[in-house]
């Protein structure tokens, strides 16, 4: 740290280059602020420099997925015992999904908001500023950071909710969201501190070969315990797992659609891929006959799992907003995700691999079942002004090419083939079996308990596709512009598609999660860490 | 071609469902006329892969399957996550290519049948019916798991809309209720269906979800008991709840009533089969120990099923829910023949599956019909029917016989197969293991024959005799319809009492090409040393073998070539064949 904040320091070049698409991400924020001061604040030019931007962002991380692929790389410090960014295969998959969600979401943006809004540069700050949160957040493993990188993503987060500065629910919602959020922040805070107390060290990596050696000698038990509980309460918070789930539905009912749909994605999906980081991280230092001192951890992440989508799944069955309830939905779905993560707190099990590509295959699927959904209620609320399940009427008649896109993101989110919603289900449960005989009755049990919500999440899915489809009260027709419907149907699509060509996704998340970045070695090149440990 | 024939007709009906969705004509009638070509193509194909399965005289004579075609899907050789066996795999055999042709028969009857009574979004209706028939088909040719319960699942949205749609007063409540009971039960057994794979993983290394792989397995006694009564009862809760078996059947009565008249036709003629076929595709090959376990619980909840429907029936008023609550007691048959574990049993239990299909779709065709011109079911509220309609009452009362059982149209075939092998069951005469029914199964089984015959002539005398009774302002001929059948409705029924007859003439065709299925992948063969016992059975009860040959079931296999393949490896090469081929069983 003296190093870092007394010396100059000037990182590599290749480690810029890694670190590209995050100060492409800056170089756009500015540009949002610099250029409406030149040209006029146009929306649609702000619109137009945000989209070139993340198609930038887009393509250096793909440019730096193929240069990592091999290996997992640190950098970004001086110190290169200690770095401070990690860049591997998770990071430049969960970097490749969020470029791509930003896109749709401006897309949501340019079609509903852009005709009206009067704030398009402090919108799209805000909004690149999560985004950049995110990105830093599932590439670390350095606890200043990663306090840095999760407020990073939820302060804007905070005002974004609340954009519509008259609107009086929305000002509720955001305070709400802003005090849930400071008071896990201090937890977490306190966690870390107690860590580095420990420790004396930020990187996680350290901090978890303390904890394994302390776990092997018995010593500080209770503490490492508070500790890290405390730590998990922010990600928890991030992830909305029940129970720090509390401010979702009323953010995301609150919230302009095109931003609940950036949340109910994207910031779930970073939390989870950080939490399962830390997991990774902890289980990999602690080694294979530590599987016992870990297995508070897995029960904990397992119990946590299960309240999160059982509670998630109950509480959205008597939701009359449909924005409402599939925030809830949201969160069920967070929960069948941290099941898989469950599996990662065993060190060295068999199920890991699978495990991490199932994670990654359900985040890909989720992304497009959400959009859908959320899209579908975009257009329908752009029309009608309403986002109520009575909005949705006999929809099947007055938005026929809105009504099928719907009912296909519904039944894949239930997990009904033949849609791909079947298939990530598929594999979450495919690793849960595979956990499950090797290791404890844990496995079993959650793979039970999302078999079974799965029936329960049937009845309030089923409620909006019987208002579609059973119901008419006679509503006018929706108009619907032309680009909105053909993306919905697209996600439709996309969702069978996705189905029958499981096989490319499934390599495509296993491209992603293997050789993940995990407790380094140093070799001689500076910044560059060899990936030593086994790929979970 | 061979390869493809099965594909092209599992998507067919997905293909005109889609030039239905694309092509925005809003005139009704070509939509129907439309629906009603697309389904008849795919009947043709069907026929086409019914005789490109007599052609390949493998599959017709010794029961393996054909038309096979399997391309990867979730294919994995040896990467981060093992190897994985999960493929589109498609084929058929002799079991699956009868219920292939009763959907496919059945299916383009249903659409015609729609015609006059569907007058609200029907293009809609159209789309859904023909999703619907890939759902079915694609379970029937499906010879891999996964794909067996994505096409099983298939089948509950076209379905819940059907009935949510276009159904009677209470169709929201019936097509929830379908819906929920069917989804309950189906994801208990896709958690079994992931266990079975992952077992398989552990044994053989290949997380494999491929039906004949799993049945190796399970034919091998590789799977430890206790863990095929675990799968069993995933299965079974499936399967149970789509037979429907008796304590979970509530769904069905509501969902029959409510459902439009083609809709009821496919519930009734295909979709319960889906339940049946179930358990003789997957739980009595994969998990026969636990079959043997399970049979006389199943077997008990059958025989209830079979008295309790046919009570139930008899007290309707309502004359579709008669025929529903007849389904009930039907069904009970077919599983109480299935769970006989006998050759006679379970061929007769196929048999019903087909026969119950034809007999009691058209008597839900003859209600709709009943219905569209009289706009009620009450029984009370009509009567003399037989003298306005003639037609009506012709067919009402030949499908009647039909259903109850009435010697030389088709029921009666396969409920005497059915009774016989309960009857027969602990034996061993027929090479298979000894299964654990017997009489007591069987009296009250027959018991429920006589009161089915009760409860159904009373319905046709009602309906069909003494004075004229019927509603006022009816008969309503607003659709085009005479007060006897029309055309239409005559072509439509007659086909089908066609089969039901040539069924019950001469069933041996398809009892030919079912048996040798049913002795190579449905049911246990006996142990090498207890083929002296079923030779001293056959000595103790003659009556038995007398039975079993004049029903044909002897003839399990004539031919040369397998006669010569099974001498020179008696044992190795499916020991009835063996039995036979050392004359030590009758041939």
């Amino acid at each position: 740290m003296n190093q870092l904040l007394g010396q100059a320091w000037i990182p590599e070049g290749v480690d810029l280059f890694r670190f590209s698409p995050e100060l492409t991400l800056v170089a756009t924020i500015v540009l949002v602020l610099a250029v409406p001061m030149i040209m006029g604040r146009s929306a649609r030019l702000v619109g137009g420099i945000v989209m070139l931007g993340i198609a930038a962002a887009g393509w250096l991380t793909w440019r730096v997925a193929a240069e990592v692929s091999g290996q997992g790389v640190a950098g970004m410090s001086p110190d290169p015992a200690s770095a401070m960014l990690l860049v591997d295969n998770l990071s430049c998959f969960f970097k490749l999904i969020l470029f791509f969600f930003a896109a749709c979401v401006t897309g949501m943006w340019w079609m509903g908001s852009s005709a009206s809004e009067r704030n398009a540069p402090e919108f799209f700050v805000l909004l690149l500023g999560t985004a950049l949160g995110m990105a830093l957040m599932v590439g670390t493993l350095n606890m200043l950071l990663i306090v840095i990188a999760i407020e990073l993503a939820s302060l804007p987060s905070y005002a974004i909710v609340a954009f519509e500065k008259r609107d009086r629910a929305a000002a509720e919602v955001s305070l709400k969201y802003a005090i849930f959020g400071a008071i896990s922040a201090a937890i977490m805070l306190y966690g870390i501190s107690l860590l580095y107390g420990l420790y004396q060290s930020l990187s996680f990596v350290e901090v978890a070969d303390g904890i394994a050696t302390d776990l092997a000698t018995g010593r500080n038990g209770v503490i490492i315990a508070v500790a890290l509980l405390c730590f998990f309460c922010g990600i928890g918070f991030k992830i909305s797992a029940v129970p720090f789930h509390f401010w979702c539905p009323d953010a995301f009912q609150g919230a302009r659609i095109e931003v609940t749909t950036w949340l109910s994605v994207v910031s779930k999906a970073a939390g989870l891929i950080l939490l399962m980081r830390l997991v990774h991280a902890l289980a990999a230092a602690a080694g294979a006959e530590m599987i016992s001192a870990l297995a508070p951890l897995a029960w904990g992440i397992g119990i946590l799992a299960m309240l999160t989508c059982t509670v998630g799944n109950l509480s959205a069955y008597m939701q009359t907003s449909v924005k409402r309830m599939l925030a809830y939905s949201s969160i069920a779905h967070a929960g069948y995700m941290l099941m898989v993560v469950a599996i990662l707190a065993v060190p060295g099990s068999v199920g890991a691999a699978s495990a991490v590509s199932a994670l990654l295959v359900y985040i890909s699927i989720y992304l497009f079942m959400n959009l859908g959904a959320f899209g579908v209620v975009a257009l329908v609320y752009w029309h009608t002004g309403s986002d109520s399940i009575n909005a949705f009427s006999g929809l099947i008649r007055r938005a026929p090419w809105l009504a099928i896109p719907m009912l296909c993101c519904l039944m894949s989110l239930v997990g009904l083939p033949p849609f791909a919603g079947f298939m990530g289900k598929f594999w979450i449960l495919y690793a849960l079996a595979e956990q499950g005989d090797a290791a404890s009755w844990l496995y079993w049990t959650l793979f039970v308990v999302a078999v079974l919500n799965t029936l329960i999440s049937l009845y309030y899915y089923m409620r909006v596709v019987v208002k579609m489809m059973l119901a008419d009260d006679g509503q006018e027709s929706v108009r619907a512009p032309a680009a909105g419907t053909i993306m919905v149907n697209l996600c439709g699509l996309l969702l069978i598609a996705m189905l029958i060509w499981a096989q490319p996704i499934k390599h495509f998340a296993d491209r992603f999660s293997t050789n993940l970045y995990s407790a380094p070695v140093l070799t001689v090149d500076v910044g560059t860490i060899d990936q030593t440990t086994a790929h979970p | 071609m061979a390869a493809w024939i099965l594909t092209i007709t599992i998507f067919s009906p997905l293909g005109g469902a889609l030039w239905l969705l694309l092509g925005e004509s809003a005139d009704a009638g070509r939509v129907r006329r439309a629906a009603l070509v697309s389904s008849l193509v795919t009947s043709f194909l069907v026929l086409v892969a019914l005789i490109m399965f007599y052609a390949d005289s493998n599959a017709a004579t010794d029961g393996s399957f054909c038309l096979e075609h399997k391309s990867a899907w979730l294919t994995e050789t040896e990467d981060a996550v093992g190897t994985i066996d999960v493929s589109y795999h498609v084929g058929i055999d002799g079991i699956s290519i009868w219920l292939l042709v009763l959907t496919g028969f059945l299916s383009p009857l249903a659409i015609w049948a729609s015609f006059s009574g569907i007058k609200e979004r029907a293009r809609e209706y159209y789309i859904w019916m023909l999703v619907l028939q890939t759902g079915m088909l694609g379970v029937f040719c499906a010879m891999d798991l996964l794909l067996f319960y994505i096409f099983f699942e298939f089948t509950l949205v076209p379905l819940y809309f059907l009935i949510g749609v276009w159904g009677g007063k209470q169709r929201r409540e019936a097509a929830n209720k379908f819906f929920i009971y069917t989804l309950a039960g189906s994801v208990l057994t896709f958690a079994a269906v992931l266990y079975l794979a992952y077992f398989a993983y552990g044994k053989t290394g290949v997380f494999t979800l491929d039906i004949q792989a799993l049945t190796e397995l399970g034919r091998g006694g590789l799977i430890p008991y206790g863990i095929q009564w675990w799968l069993f009862a995933g299965f079974a809760a499936g399967f149970s709840i789509k037979v429907p078996l008796f304590p979970v059947h509530t769904w069905l009565p509501l969902a029959h009533t409510e459902a439009p008249t083609a809709g009821s036709v496919i519930l009734a003629g295909v979709l319960l089969k889906l339940g049946t076929y179930g358990f003789t595709r997957l739980s009595l090959p994969i998990l026969p120990d636990a079959a043997i376990a399970f049979a006389p619980f199943m077997a008990t909840l059958a025989v209830i099923g079979v008295i309790y429907g046919a009570l139930a029936a008899w007290v309707q008023d309502d004359v579709k829910k008669l025929v529903a609550y007849s389904s009930v007691s039907h069904l009970g048959f077919c599983m109480l023949g299935l769970f006989s574990l006998k050759m006679a049993g379970v061929t007769g239990a196929v048999l019903y599956m087909v026969n119950h299909g034809l007999s009691t779709g058209a008597l839900f065709l003859l209600v709709g019909m009943i219905y569209e011109r009289y706009h009620t079911r009450d029984i009370n509220k009509i009567g003399g029917l037989a003298k306005p309609m003639p037609w009506l009452a012709f067919f009402l009362v030949f499908f009647t016989a039909s259903s109850i059982g009435l010697p030389g149209l088709n029921g009666f075939v396969s409920e005497f197969m059915v009774l016989l092998g309960a009857a027969t069951s602990s034996g061993t005469a027929d090479g298979i293991k000894a299964g654990p029914l017997g009489f007591a199964y069987v009296v009250p089984a027959a018991t429920g024959i006589v009161l089915g015959a009760v409860y159904m002539l009373w319905m046709c005398q009602r309906v069909l005799f003494g004075p004229l009774i019927e509603p006022p302002n009816t008969p309503d001929s607003s659709a085009g319809l005479t007060s006897d059948l029309t055309r239409r409705e005559i072509s439509i029924l007659a086909p089908i009492a066609v089969v039901c007859l040539a069924i019950g003439v001469y069933p041996k065709p398809m009892i030919e090409t079912m048996q040798p299925v049913i002795a190579k992948s449905v049911l246990q063969p006996l142990p090498d040393h207890s083929i002296e016992e079923g030779q001293e059975h056959f000595a103790e009860h003659p009556e038995t073998e007398r039975a079993m040959r004049r029903l044909g079931l002897e003839t399990t296999t004539t031919d040369a070539t397998s006669t010569n393949a099974a001498s020179a490896h008696p044992r190795s090469t499916g020991r009835i064949e063996g039995l036979y081929a050392e004359g030590r069983l009758p041939g």
